[in-house]
């Protein structure tokens, strides 16, 4: 190292190099396309992690959506929207294979309804996406009517994804945690072989129009997002991290250097920057600066010196 | 016609963060909204297109505002946003005073493309949809296209009244045989006549062809505007609202359904969209 280099800033998600531990979480980013205009996406973040897809296209749900809570969180109900394996390669491989050569990490998402829907994803994913670094399994998401969340509700079904899909790829992949028994279900999966867990996905909730009496959003419950969730997320990383020997990605409302902070020293080893994307598009970019700005405060010459040095 | 995205006017430049600084921010009717402010999006955003404001001193709301603006003028880099006070945010947005700065996202999504078929436009606004129309008016008396408007609002507003000058402003051959009209109504007869647009569009397009139509309002006045124009075979663009998360293609969350299935997403593939492609 050079005697002007600051801390070292890169860091290994089970076995995805990133050049730092900034990463974005899925469904905030696009495919990292939408985001050119705003800053150089493959030059400046350690990792994307695109949005989830499907064996087939989904059209997702019907509208409204989104809406905002007023707490500093916001309701969404997008249900999985993508236009299936082949469809997303067509569309963004090339893109997504210029930011591995620019040396940026590419996570694809795999969603899927059933067991069979999940292996049939891999698979497709497996032939078609030379370009993946690793895939994030969705066991978690709220908002579509099967599959989804109750993929991941407890120890032995998310066990059960992760046998199914272990088999069908040797690259690294990574189990997106939905926001309850973090330790428990962290263990069984590290059991089954993933190299790494994301937490957490948003939290379910509910807003009712009492005017209407009909709910904000289409369907009765949702995932509630943003600065709101991040102590909780903090919180839920901490336990899980203290269960399993697998390294963790923190993802939460986060929108600045310090929170992200947060979530590396209460064990996470790389982090995702999701609702924040939405309001201010350069917001990774800058956790990224504000990031290495704090391993330099802490004066450390590595940040993985910081992953879990949370003092109790 | 089917709009593609290379056809419209709104897509030459890409979509960034930019700053502004309001200089002038006044109620020119209840609970509608002026505000004046300069930014450099004023001289890259096309008529139709829309900017995500943020609104500072808030931190319990996240989301920009997305708004339209009436009038965008490059060499003063001045653009001027007239808005409902509808919720929190444009509640806020009523409160930034002269000299107050921030950010917005844009310019976003496509605009209004000019007519692909000689012949005359019929513009058709109602209530607050009424400013992104006012740009569609200048947009196409510059490409001298003639046309006609028809404004709809519940009632005798000054925002209307303000706004309607700026369309008499640009419609200014009244007097000779393709006198381009300005036709109000409203639900309760206090300004013009007593109607629906859609009553006044029916019995104009009557009388006169007209090749293209545009429209922004209410979604029932537009499904009206659109099943019109589909009797008549009269193309047209209608500019539509969501409840946006992003403003630039990344969260999925403003989705519009389309006759041909699936969705498209309001703020990247609209706001403006071929009527005939969307689920009214």
């Amino acid at each position: 190292m050079s005697k002007d280099a600051g801390p070292r800033m890169a860091v290994n998600l089970g076995g995805i190099t990133m050049r730092n531990p900034v990463n974005t979480a899925s469904g905030t980013f696009g495919n990292g396309e939408q985001f050119e205009g705003f800053y150089d996406v493959g030059s400046t973040l350690g990792a994307i992690t695109c949005k989830g897809v499907s064996a087939i296209p989904w059209e997702g749900n019907p509208a409204p959506r989104l809406a905002e809570l007023g707490g500093a969180a916001i309701l969404n109900s997008v249900g999985l929207q993508n236009p299936g394996v082949a469809g997303f390669v067509g569309r963004y491989g090339e893109y997504l294979q210029g930011l591995r050569r620019k040396g940026c990490a590419v996570i694809c998402q795999v969603a899927g309804h059933s067991l069979e829907e999940y292996a049939r994803a891999m698979e497709l994913f497996e032939e078609l996406a030379p370009f993946a670094s690793g895939f994030e399994i969705n066991i978690s998401c709220p908002n579509i009517a099967a599959g989804g969340a109750a993929m991941g509700a407890t120890p032995a079904a998310a066990a059960e994804v992760m046998r199914t899909v272990r088999p069908l790829t040797t690259r690294p992949i990574v189990v997106k945690m939905a926001p309850h028994d973090v330790a428990e279900i962290g263990r069984a999966l590290e059991a089954e072989g993933a190299d790494a867990l994301s937490l957490i996905n948003t939290i379910p909730g509910m807003s009712i129009d009492v005017r209407t009496r009909r709910s904000r959003v289409c369907r009765p419950t949702a995932g509630v997002s943003g600065p709101a969730i991040h102590a909780i997320a903090v919180r839920m990383v901490w336990e899980c991290a203290r269960a399993v020997k697998v390294p963790i990605c923190g993802i939460g409302g986060i929108t600045c250097g310090e929170d992200a902070a947060e979530m590396i020293l209460a064990g996470a080893t790389a982090i995702s920057v999701g609702t924040a994307n939405l309001v201010d598009p350069a917001c990774a970019a800058r956790v990224v600066e504000e990031l290495e700005q704090w391993a330099c405060d802490q004066g450390v010459t590595d940040i993985n010196e910081l992953i879990g040095a949370f003092e109790c | 016609m089917t709009i593609q995205p290379d056809s419209l006017a709104g897509t030459a430049s890409a979509t960034g963060v930019h700053g502004f600084e309001v200089f002038s921010n006044e109620a020119v009717a209840d609970g509608v909204w002026r505000m004046r402010c300069h930014t450099p999006v004023a001289s890259l955003i096309a008529p139709g297109q829309f900017v995500n404001v943020a609104v500072p001193g808030d931190s319990a709301h996240i989301l920009r505002i997305p708004l339209s603006f009436s009038v965008a003028q490059a060499t003063s880099q001045t653009l001027e946003l007239v808005y409902a006070v509808v919720g929190e945010g444009t509640r806020r947005l009523s409160c930034m005073r002269v000299g107050d700065t921030s950010t917005m996202v844009g310019p976003c999504g496509n605009g209004w493309a000019l007519p692909t078929h000689e012949g005359r436009a019929l513009l058709v606004a109602g209530g607050v949809g009424l400013p992104p129309i006012v740009a569609c008016a200048r947009m196409l008396a510059e490409a001298s296209v003639g046309f006609d408007v028809i404004v709809g609002a519940q009632t005798s507003a000054k925002h209307v009244e303000y706004l309607l000058d700026e369309l008499r402003r640009l419609a200014p051959d009244e007097g000779c045989d393709c006198a381009r009209k300005v036709l109000v109504c409203t639900d309760d007869g206090t300004l013009g006549t007593r109607g629906f647009t859609t009553d006044v569009m029916a019995d104009l397009i009557a009388d006169r062809p007209y090749a293209q139509a545009y429209t922004c309002g209410p979604t029932p006045m537009m499904a009206g505007v659109a099943r019109l124009c589909a009797k008549r075979d009269i193309a047209c663009q209608a500019s539509l609202e969501r409840m946006m998360g992003c403003g630039f293609g990344a969260c999925s969350c403003c989705n519009v359904a389309l006759v041909a299935g699936g969705y498209a997403l309001c703020c990247k593939d609209g706001p403006v969209f071929d009527a005939r492609e969307v689920v009214w």
